[in-house]
């Protein structure tokens, strides 16, 4: 499979601690811009420059209310991120096992021979 | 999700995001490198079954690529390739990471092996950086206890609404 160039970069979206950080805001429900501003030590336009790359990648949805934008956590995005990391951690959980026990296996066959 | 004995942690840096995975190994470091490294090793272990594993081609230098790609049960195909960056056998190796799928992932993941006395303790750290604000890589010491803080801050935001989990 290709890799498009509309890639949802949402690990690197979270990787920022900044972006965290406005994720956490959001917790407690929708929030204007500046009530955002105001609830971190973070200057308007950066914070306006990271909802924008939440909202690019789906994490946060946008909706306009005469001049004033209000941003939320979008959940639907955030339960595939969660969930493949769990995958992730299992996999890697399995492949340790698998790893150990072929470890063990080579150090058998060596010394029995 | 609860952490198990096997030891899944993960650390959060200023722009980066890390999940670390610990595990020790009673063998010698030497060969848990090359089990590691070697791709007729890493067939035999990297997938549930061998046959899953379609390709696993490693070409452990720096520059050098590698590439695996497996199926799994319900014939989704996993592809992992990247470059290396640091190989220092028996006790290193740097590589960027990119996981094709949903989501693209892009990170760099570092392994280092440390023996004491016969038992071989492996650290794969894979780190999530920002795009935006890339700067150079800082060695990182130091490792949390075993919660998956990536994933419980993830599992936060997704319960902050009361919304049922798992």
């Amino acid at each position: 499979m290709a890799r498009s160039s509309t890639t949802s970069d949402v690990f690197n979206a979270i990787a920022e601690a900044h972006r965290r950080e406005i994720l956490d805001v959001l917790i407690t429900g929708e929030k204007a811009v500046g009530a955002i501003v105001n609830d971190l030590s973070m200057s308007q336009p950066q914070v306006s420059k990271h909802l924008r790359v939440l909202s690019d990648v789906g994490l946060v949805k946008c909706r306009a209310d005469g001049r004033r934008r209000f941003y939320r956590l979008d959940h639907e995005h955030l339960r595939p991120l969660h969930d493949w990391l769990e995958k992730y951690e299992q996999s890697w959980n399995g492949r340790l096992d698998r790893m150990d026990g072929y470890l063990s296996d080579l150090q058998r066959k060596d010394r029995t021979q | 999700m609860t952490p198990n004995r096997n030891g899944a942690a993960s650390i959060e840096y200023p722009s980066e995001l890390e999940i670390l995975l610990t595990r020790d190994f009673e063998a010698p470091i030497e060969l848990v490198f090359d089990v590691l490294t070697k791709q007729e090793h890493v067939r035999k272990w990297f997938a549930p079954f061998e046959h899953q594993m379609t390709v696993c081609s490693i070409d452990l230098r720096v520059g050098g690529n590698y590439h695996m790609v497996f199926v799994t049960e319900d014939g989704t195909e996993c592809s992992f390739r990247g470059t290396y960056v640091e190989v220092e056998p028996p006790t290193r190796t740097v590589e960027t990471w990119l996981f094709e799928g949903w989501p693209d992932a892009e990170a760099v993941e570092t392994v280092d092996l440390h023996e004491t006395d016969g038992v071989t303790k492996m650290n794969l750290r894979l780190a999530f950086r920002d795009k935006a604000g890339r700067d150079h890589m800082t060695k990182t010491d130091g490792f949390e206890d075993s919660t998956n803080k990536m994933a419980d801050y993830v599992r936060s935001l997704l319960d902050s609404k009361g919304t049922v989990s798992g």
